[in-house]
């Protein structure tokens, strides 16, 4: 069968290919290309060599950006799963209104970004009117909760979701055993279910903390990086060096963030599969 | 059963989508006209030969429906396709980038001065020889770089405190009475006072969503940097030393203590807002520019003897002779990298606009704009009138040497100092640093460049 | 017995926390549900809790205003179109590339696998500017054609998905179709497809709320002299011509919200059943 199906490669693997080579592998290729050389538009290309890598570092708001972004991963990527995974345990009881509860709480998911951001801006600014506070977009600690607050919002369903089948995958058989075995609650939730649920665990981290790390629309609309850039996010940090600032030397660092950003966010994501792939179990 | 609730849902969905498309195709239709945002004037094209076309990226929203209809006009009369496109407030340089990296570049764009122009000269033709440079009144409006002309400004203006003269008035002074910032301060100090008793405040919001605070972080900045050059008989520097920012201070506590809003409203506060509560009689006093006066007074709430623009006193010099703030940032380049019949086209285009009776009306009255070409028509604009008696008069303009800012950057730098400092965040100092050392920083990396 | 009246009792104060949650969950919506029938100046910050009384309520005239002067409903038709062509193609382009993979073991198969999954991780801001150049180039740049960069930059998640999914399939159907004399196509057609149909919608529910509400590709990618998606239109309500018009803002937003809703809502079931199917599979 093998032979038959690689005869017709051209019809299931060429359209797909072909744009992939387009929408993905030239631009990336190019793209890093582009990180060594100064430019305004592709006409005047003109190489510097690492150049733009020393100069990542003269405007310190990379570097703020980096902070500001790993703080913000590392606190959503623990908050919602870790809410995520008490509503699942909650939805797992049989409770009354399970039903409406999960369509519910799934709901925001499907909003987007852009649109997140200005729902929750006018919420929050005139949550902290009414507080007597200054508004989202003049105090980066505010700035900072706020992305938090609209990013569990928006992502808890989802991974609740996850959880839930996770959890209704755990054999009843296996906790009743504990249980007979004399196990408290407590004692079957992190000796039986949390490590029979590890797979879940990995694939909603992992969604969380690219999502997070990656985050740009909802930056964008909710504080724009106000103020004075101190909300700024990597990806918005790119996107301003590269086409806000005016300068032919700006777009060639521009590319270089993005590459350094590009290689962040692999580390991050080899690490971490390492990590929670290590604590499954093997089923 | 599964399936065929799924082939149901499909066919349902496949329905909707074509219904939309029915809609959309007529709501399009109908509504292309009157909005016209990204409208093309292309309606006429097909029939003729001309082979060029223009592509204006256009910096004044406040102009964008103007320039559609001028785009239209001209395209019917010659049959070249005209497409405006304005770039939203404070996204030009963004848009801008992002257009001319793409095989349709726009033809025609602006830059605000000599910075700017630095970022684009590559991109600039020369119009040396060109008609439209014929036309200039004045040498000063052609923007060069060596012997090349790469830009000509097209638009004087002015700006200035907007008054509303009547409500002055029942406040128990006229414009007369202003004429240096202590006056000012006293005037605006007074009506605060009695602010419940007059119904109205002195000063509009001073708007800072970043749509808007450019009125603060450019124009206002102006005066400081302005005085600092006159003091050093310079015209640009690498370091400014903020010898003036205390006069900045001054007058923007002015604004922002004497307003018709707390302080810590104003970062969610437009220009659009300040508009509207001057229209509506909450304010004496509009920091704002001889552009404002087709919006002003359109709908017939102002005439031309209400209002008045006074200098914005800044409590240095020879405040008795300051003028209003003229000068210009909008210098129009025509892209040298576009096709050859698209550079023809788009030099008919400007200079049809400079020379022609519509081309000159639209500009002077439905855009309210001076424009230092030999075929002006006289402005109604009642601002620009002052700005000439004034001159005539023996009063000294202030030149706009915010083209000189090192950056974008700088200026957004400033502006959320601003706001922090209003909103009682941050504190002057805050907008000192970003003010002088925010200036070297941004000069010494485009000197790397 | 006196286990069982506890948890009763524990469950029933869930359910009210719960409920509670829900309230604080679906809120957001309705402000701006209710801020979007009232008049302007009722909508600063200090205003925006305040129901819509008579004299600030406005009726739809935000949503009429809205619609028309950003000419909403063509907004509303690119992004329609582009999300249901962008999607439609991914998953038939994907799920055969996806095939092929996983039956046929060769350097091909094994190296565009580990592209796919390469790309995955890479962020937007890496390729945006070759992107949209690319794009520009190739004339792909109008909401009809824009579906291929769309294939391009997708296709790393819908293939590793519906490999996730294949690799556990019984290849024993499909040989049995082989000796019955169907070729490669009426296979894929007649046996994997209906098989694949779970993966399909869950593969389908992240595409295309990546699609619809993508802002910065159609950005920068789009014709702007003639285009503009949703996201696109309502970014333009914030510091277009030096204002913001916060009540057609709202309309807008209640515009682009109601119909995803009620498509969840209408069949919220595969939804959610997609989103498990792609989380455990994957």
């Amino acid at each position: 069968m093998e032979k038959a199906i690689k005869k017709f490669w051209p019809v299931f693997i060429l359209p797909t290919l072909a744009a992939f080579i387009i929408g993905f592998i030239w631009p990336f290729i190019w793209g890093i290309g582009l990180s060594f050389c100064k430019f305004t538009t592709v006409k005047n290309v003109q190489f510097v060599g690492l150049d733009n890598y020393f100069k990542i570092w003269q405007d310190n708001t990379f570097v703020h950006a980096f902070v500001f972004t790993t703080a913000f991963t590392i606190v959503s990527t623990v908050l919602i799963n870790v809410l995520g995974f008490t509503l699942a345990l909650l939805l797992t009881r049989h409770v009354r209104g399970t039903n409406i509860f999960r369509t519910v709480y799934f709901m925001p998911n499907l909003i987007g970004g852009v649109v997140l951001g200005y729902i929750w801006q006018t919420l929050l600014n005139g949550l902290l009117t009414v507080l007597e506070k200054p508004l989202i977009t003049l105090n980066a600690t505010y700035g900072f909760w706020g992305i938090v607050i609209l990013m569990c919002w928006q992502q808890i369903g989802y991974m609740m979701i996850i959880y839930i089948a996770g959890l209704q995958n755990v054999p009843t058989d296996l906790i009743e055993a504990a249980r007979i075995d004399g196990a408290t609650s407590r004692q079957v939730l992190t000796r039986v279910k949390i490590p029979m649920v590890m797979p879940s665990i990995t694939i909603c981290t992992f969604l969380t903390l690219t999502n997070s790390f990656k985050l740009f629309d909802q930056n964008l609309s909710l504080t724009g990086g106000e103020p004075a850039k101190a909300s700024q996010m990597l990806a918005l940090n790119i996107y301003d060096t590269f086409y806000a600032r005016s300068g032919a030397q700006w777009k060639g660092i521009g590319q270089a963030k993005a590459v350094v950003f590009f290689l962040a966010v692999v580390v991050i994501a080899l690490i971490q599969l390492r990590l929670t792939r290590s604590k499954e179990v093997q089923q | 059963m599964k399936a065929k609730k799924l082939l149901s849902l499909g066919i349902a969905g496949t329905m909707a989508v074509a219904l939309l498309a029915g809609c959309s195709s007529s709501g399009s239709s109908s509504s292309a006209a009157s909005s016209g945002d990204t409208a093309t004037s292309e309606a006429s094209a097909a029939s003729t030969t001309a082979a060029g076309k223009v592509y204006y990226l256009n910096f004044k929203p406040e102009q964008d429906e103007q320039w559609q209809a001028l785009a239209k006009v001209y395209t019917e009369q010659t049959g070249v396709p005209v497409t405006v496109v304005t770039a939203a407030s404070g996204e030009y340089e963004t848009t801008l980038m992002s257009e001319m990296a793409k095989s349709d570049a726009p033809t025609l764009f602006q830059v605000n001065g000599p910075i700017g122009l630095a970022n684009w000269k590559d991109y600039c033709y020369d119009l040396t020889g060109s008609d439209i440079l014929g036309q200039l009144t004045s040498d000063t409006y052609a923007l060069k770089d060596g012997d090349a002309t790469l830009g000509i400004g097209y638009v004087i203006e002015s700006y200035g405190l907007i008054t509303n003269k009547t409500l002055l008035e029942k406040a128990g002074y006229t414009i007369d009475d202003i004429k240096s910032f202590e006056d000012l301060k006293k005037v605006a100090e007074d009506i605060t006072a009695r602010q419940d008793e007059l119904g109205f405040a002195a000063f509009t919001s001073a708007g800072m969503d970043s749509s808007s605070d450019w009125r603060y972080k450019t124009h206002l900045a102006n005066l400081p940097i302005y005085f600092e050059y006159q003091d050093e008989g310079i015209t640009s520097t690498d370091a400014i030393k903020g010898t003036y920012l205390d006069n900045y201070k001054n007058i923007f506590d002015l604004y922002i203590n004497n307003s018709t809003c707390a302080p810590t409203e104003l970062a969610g506060k437009t220009a659009d807002d300040s508009r509207n509560e001057f229209l509506a009689g909450e304010a004496v006093f509009y920091q704002n520019g001889s552009w404002e006066y087709v919006n002003l007074t359109q709908d017939g709430t102002f005439t031309d003897d209400d209002l008045a623009m006074i200098p914005i006193y800044f409590g240095v010099g020879d405040e008795a002779n300051q003028g209003l703030c003229t000068g210009t940032e909008n210098y129009w380049c025509v892209n040298s990298e576009a096709p050859e019949e698209d550079i023809q086209a788009t030099l008919d285009f400007i200079n049809w606009c400079v020379t022609s009776e519509e081309g000159t009306k639209a500009m002077a009255n439905d855009m309210g704009f001076v424009i230092p070409f030999k075929g002006a028509q006289e402005s109604s604009n009642v601002f620009v009138k002052q700005d000439q008696e004034m001159t005539a008069a023996g009063k000294t303009p202030v030149s706009w040497n915010f083209t000189t800012m090192p950056s974008e950057n700088w200026k957004n730098g400033v502006g959320s100092a601003l706001t922090a400092y209003a909103a009682g965040t941050g504190d002057w100092d805050g907008v000192v640093t970003a003010f002088v050392d925010g200036w070297a920083t941004e000069a010494a990396l485009n000197a790397t460049a | 017995m006196q286990n069982s009246k506890n948890t009763k009792r524990v469950n029933a104060v869930i359910s009210v926390v719960l409920g509670l949650l829900c309230v604080a969950y679906v809120y957001p919506i309705v402000l701006i549900l209710l801020n979007s029938l009232k008049q302007e100046r009722a909508i600063s910050t200090t205003r925006i809790f305040e129901l819509p009384s008579s004299e600030t309520f406005v009726r739809l005239q935000n949503y009429i205003y809205g619609i028309t002067s950003m000419d909403f409903l063509s907004s509303f038709w690119y992004s329609l179109f582009i999300s249901v062509s962008s999607v439609l193609l991914i998953l038939l382009c994907c799920s055969m590339c996806a095939w092929y993979i996983t039956r046929v073991h060769g350097k091909l198969s094994t190296g565009m696998y580990y592209l796919c999954v390469f790309s995955m991780v890479v962020p937007f801001q890496m390729v945006m500017f070759t992107l949209a150049k690319t794009a520009d180039t190739l004339k792909l740049n109008t909401p009809y054609n824009i579906c291929i960069i769309y294939l391009g930059f997708g296709a790393g998640l819908a293939v590793f998905m519906f490999t996730g999914f294949m690799k556990s399939m019984p290849v024993e159907i499909e040989e049995a179709a082989m000796i019955d004399g169907c070729n490669p196509l009426q296979i894929f057609f007649r046996v994997v497809c209906p098989i694949l149909k779970p993966t399909m919608i869950s593969t389908a529910i992240l595409e295309t709320m990546w699609v619809w509400n993508d802002y910065l590709l159609p950005t920068l990618v789009l014709d702007i002299k003639k285009y503009r998606t949703i996201p696109m239109a309502i970014q333009y309500f914030r510091g277009s011509y030096g204002k913001v018009e916060m009540g057609p803002m709202m309309a807008c937003i209640m515009l682009t919200v109601l119909p995803v809703v009620i498509l969840y809502l209408v069949c919220q079931k595969y939804i959610i059943e997609g989103v498990v199917a792609g989380a455990v599979k994957g």
